[in-house]
């Protein structure tokens, strides 16, 4: 385990400078932000709240700031949240503007009456992050619209909501998506007199919009992929082309991206894979993957008769869906919770996963349990085949899935109540309790005095008050890394290669064009 | 269903209580209901639960048992309880761990009963120098009991009376001590009793014979053991008591297996260690508070989802809660200081690179050393074996099971479709096949270390505690009883 760790750090390193420099750079700055905000908030001082506003500033720092609110929101109350935050936010603003980063170490002495708070404050703030993955953490999901750059295009807008509650969700659909909305962007977008379209385009416009979306959830490699594409294609325009040729141009070519790199090759991918499944064939896949359904619909058409185990997993039961859909199709299919993964796999006579996206090192990172199929399929001799677009491959490598990853909300593992997760679950047995109960939290949990008979709504605790009790911690990651060896063969639009071709075709894909 | 349970829903507890007021047939029938519709459930409620009806069947007022009877009584009742849920291995073990029990009481008053039968029937003829190769007839029974047997029926066997019979019959024979005691009533015995009232003595209806041995009782029956208070026929009062004593010992050691087990906590958690475990199981809490009050350690906490996440959840927030008594709970984890994250079972590989070890509750554990533990298990432990990270058991021996696994997969019970998918959405639940299994199969290779309240084990050596703790005879209930008759 040891001698993993090291790797590890250096394939993060390795990988970092893939990233491009004004990202990384964008990251870095409001990562120091919302460290910054973070320390000014654990010092709260709501003494001082003189609303100073200062327009350019702040947008970035409310970005930030509203990203380490919501965290925080979510750790001091589960369901008011936002309420607090105005007030609180300017006074950050406030001190922001005051102190450099040399300041924070005075604030407690300057506001004795606020020194009490942050002792209180601490343990809540490192509540909600597992440190062995705290680097995974300044990536947190924007609640709400609140403190939005102006120049965020409405459809962008909307895109990053229905990405955040995983209405869009998916490495491919959300990357057409995005592409989608970057045409309406861009066809509202008029360049300023004293400047050309190429060069103010993608660092002026297109910017805010991708930094919102990545507020809104990580960008997943496909969309990184396709953002690097736009931005070349419009950073090599010719500067001369008249402002509504080029726009149409950049749509057009969009347009051509998404049919070529995806619409296609999802076509292409499917009729390759679909030659897998023969008669009798039993295919089990894991969660969903519109490209993996696509292939299993379009042999259940051809007419092979063959049976399909889904598996699926918590919290967002993806594969309910694949088996809804596969179910309308009049498919045979068995549906199982993960837990049941070790009975189904030994029927299975093929493995098909879907990819988050391809590394270079020939794994896969996929949906969080992916690994855990394909090992299981490996070690019962039933081959693995991921399906995989292209343009989901990556130049980077990762070892294992704990520096290479995205940590969902943790509210999301809790069942069922709190309204707007509802449908996904099966009636939670905690519902009544909530109410009833997270009323007076207390910090430690102290139960054995009224435990009754009647099991879980009378119990002290529910899972909603989490956040109340010191050392728990809830972990939801989104994706892990399978190794190479489970995976017998990768299907995309250049051919049916082994994992260890991955890097071939991703510099043959995404590099060379 | 008896009035007394009416009212509440039917739990262990509400068993428990109705077993005072029922008599037994109806709790057996109603121990089978509730094992039938798992409303007795997991391993150790089941443990208890049997062992408090054996402790009934046993105990029987108005019937006076002898060795056969009784373990054809209790072999009926097995056979009955396991039939009704085969899948609870506790039944089972606990049934025959009760037979073993009734098979020691009357090996010890076998032995120097047929002894001295035999002394009583050589003595006068051929003389005691014959008698050495006697016990070889008990040897294959149990070469200890039989050897131990030998000497003292030497010093007793010349006299060769009823007397010494029958107080040889209520002693345990393999205890030294009562050497000098038995060759010293024997020489008071009244001699010249007949053969026939020693061949007759076993089935004790020998009004010659009982009223020696019912004399004698009180100063032969306290020592080798707690005796019933010297009643008429004391050969009979005898195995009752004994074997009550044995199941009351059993029901004991269920009491302390999981402190038993938690004392070894801290030989295997060092600090700072990461560890991860999955279910809510009374026992893996009890070792990690244990570990806990000397030693921090981060723990990861699976839930296994959808069949035994609420309890988990419930566990990691409010501490374990006892089956028995559901108004004692234990302090979570997170009280004393222990970093407690609750991941969603997908995350296992993932996280497993990091984890320093992987601490399982079987359901039940086979003699080769395989488990069946709550589903997920097997996933969980074969990602460990991949990343080479300890996989640790722990388990009493209760839950240690003689069954062999020729075929795994009749071992597996399946569950609720609908903790999976509710029954509201009829279509989904109409057209596609829900598969819920409620527990998984682990092979004996995934597991590094079995931690049972003997010790620490490895899962190659499980056969021998199988091995120690039941009989041969009993490890299949349904055999013919003429099959075990010729033995006993």
């Amino acid at each position: 385990m040891a001698e993993q760790g090291e790797p590890a750090e250096q394939s993060k390193t390795a990988d970092e400078p893939k990233v491009s420099a004004a990202e990384l750079k964008k990251r870095a700055k409001a990562d120091k932000q919302a460290r910054r905000a973070a320390q000014k908030e654990q010092e709260k001082a709501p003494a001082e709240v003189p609303p100073a506003t200062n327009g350019a500033h702040q947008e970035h720092l409310t970005q930030a700031q509203g990203v380490q609110q919501d965290q925080k929101g979510k750790a001091t109350q589960a369901k008011g949240q936002q309420q607090p935050k105005p007030s609180k936010q300017g006074g950050q603003e406030v001190r922001q503007e005051r102190g450099g980063p040399s300041q924070p170490p005075n604030i407690p002495l300057r506001n004795k009456a606020a020194s009490t708070a942050p002792s209180k404050k601490l343990p809540k703030k490192d509540n909600t992050v597992v440190e062995l993955l705290s680097h995974l953490y300044p990536v947190q999901r924007r609640p709400n619209l609140a403190g939005v750059s102006k120049d965020v295009h409405p459809a962008v807008l909307a895109l990053g909501l229905q990405i955040s509650t995983y209405e869009i969700c998916g490495s491919s659909a959300r990357c057409v998506a995005m592409l989608l909305a970057f045409k309406e962007a861009i066809q509202a977008y008029t360049t300023p007199r004293d400047t050309s379209l190429p060069r103010h385009l993608v660092s002026h416009h297109l910017s805010p919009q991708i930094d919102y979306l990545r507020s809104c959830r990580p960008l997943a490699e496909s969309m990184g992929n396709a953002i690097r594409w736009l931005k070349k294609l419009i950073v090599e325009l010719d500067p001369d082309k008249p402002e509504h040729e080029a726009k149409d141009f950049v749509c057009e070519e969009i347009d051509r991206f998404v049919h070529e790199r995806i619409t296609v090759t999802d076509q292409a991918i499917a009729a390759s894979a679909q030659d897998q499944i023969r008669n009798d064939s039993v295919v089990l896949t894991y969660a969903k993957s519109a490209i993996v359904e696509k292939t299993i619909l379009q042999a259940h058409e051809q007419g092979t008769r063959f049976r399909v185990i889904v598996v699926d997993s918590r919290p967002l039961f993806e594969g309910k869906r694949l088996a809804t859909s596969l179910m309308r199709a009049g498919l045979e299919a068995q549906y199982v919770p993960f837990s049941g993964l070790a009975h189904v796999v030994k029927d299975a006579t093929l493995v098909l996963l879907g990819a988050h996206s391809m590394l270079s090192n020939g794994r896969l990172q996929s949906r969080v349990g992916t690994a855990s199929v394909a090992l299981r399929a490996h070690k019962a001799d039933v081959p693995v085949i991921v399906c995989c677009e292209s343009v989901k491959f990556s130049g980077k490598v990762a070892l294992d899935s704990i520096v290479l990853n995205e940590i969902a909300p943790p509210e999301e593992l809790l069942l069922s109540p709190i309204p707007e997760k509802s449908p996904n679950h099966p009636a939670g047995v905690a519902t009544t309790a909530v109410t009833g109960k997270s009323a007076a939290p207390g910090k430690s949990a102290a139960p054995g005095k009224d435990a009754s008979e009647d099991d879980e709504p009378a119990k002290l605790k529910t899972l909603h008050d989490w956040n109340s009790i010191p050392n728990l911690r809830l972990l939801n990651p989104m994706y892990d890394i399978t190794p190479a060896e489970y995976i017998r063969m990768v299907i995309c639009e250049y051919g049916s290669v082994p994992p260890s071709s991955v890097p071939v075709v991703h510099r043959l894909a995404n590099e060379g064009m | 269903m008896p009035s007394s349970v009416i009212g509440q829903t039917p739990s262990l507890t509400t068993f428990l209580k109705s077993l005072r007021q029922n008599d037994i047939e109806n709790s057996i029938e109603l121990f089978i209901s509730l094992l039938k519709r798992r409303q007795i459930k997991n391993s150790r409620p089941c443990a208890i639960a049997t062992t408090h009806l054996l402790l009934r069947v046993v105990a029987e007022p108005k019937r006076k048992w002898d060795a056969q009877k009784l373990i054809a009584r209790v072999r009926h009742v097995g056979r009955r309880l396991i039939a009704a849920q085969p899948r609870e291995m506790a039944v089972g073990n606990i049934v025959r761990r009760v037979l073993g029990v009734i098979r020691e009481v009357a090996e010890r008053d076998e032995d120097p009963l047929t002894d001295s039968e035999f002394s009583g029937s050589a003595s006068p003829i051929t003389g005691e120098f014959q008698r050495p190769a006697l016990p070889t007839r008990f040897s294959e029974f149990s070469p200890l009991h039989g050897a131990a047997a030998m000497p003292h029926n030497m010093h007793s066997g010349r006299p060769g009376t009823a007397d010494s019979t029958s107080m040889d019959f209520g002693s345990a024979p393999q205890r030294p001590a009562l050497l000098s005691t038995n060759a010293s009533y024997a020489g008071q015995g009244p001699p010249g009793t007949s053969l026939f009232s020693i061949l007759q003595h076993p089935q004790g209806r020998s009004p010659m014979a009982t009223p020696p041995p019912g004399t004698q009782s009180p100063v032969t029956g306290p020592s080798p053991s707690r005796k019933g208070t010297g009643g008429e026929i004391p050969e009979k009062l005898d195995i009752k008591a004994e074997v009550i004593d044995g199941i009351k010992e059993l029901q004991d050691e269920l009491d302390v297996v999981d402190n038993q087990i938690a004392e070894s906590a801290l030989d295997h958690i060092h600090s700072n260690e990461i560890i991860l475990t999955h279910t809510s199981s009374q026992t893996v809490q009890k070792f990690l508070l244990t570990a806990a009050r000397k030693r921090k350690f981060t723990l990861f906490h699976a839930e296994a989802y959808p069949n035994n996440h609420e309890a988990t959840h419930a566990t990691i927030l409010n501490g374990a809660q006892g089956e028995d008594d559901s108004n004692e709970r234990w302090k979570p984890l997170t009280s004393l200081g222990i970093t407690v994250i609750l991941i969603p079972d997908t995350a296992v590989f993932a996280l497993m690179s990091r984890i320093n070890k992987v601490i399982l509750a079987p359901h039940a554990v086979l003699a080769n050393g395989s488990l069946l533990a709550a589903a997920g298990a097997s996933t969980i432990a074969l990602a460990a074996k991949t990343h080479h990270v300890p996989v640790v058991v722990l388990s009493g021996v209760y839950k240690l099971s003689p069954v062999y696994p020729f075929d795994t997969d009749e071992l597996i019970e399946y569950g609720d479709p609908s903790k999976v998918v509710p029954f509201e959405e009829a279509e989904f639940t109409d057209k596609v096949d829900i598969v819920n299994p409620l527990y998984d199969w682990v092979d004996c290779d995934l597991v590094d270390l079995y931690i049972t309240n003997l010790g620490g084990q490895a899962p190659s050596y499980l056969y021998r505690i199988v091995a120690d703790h039941y009989r041969v005879e009993d490890i299949d209930l349904n055999a013919k009883q003429e099959a075990m008759a010729k033995k006993g």
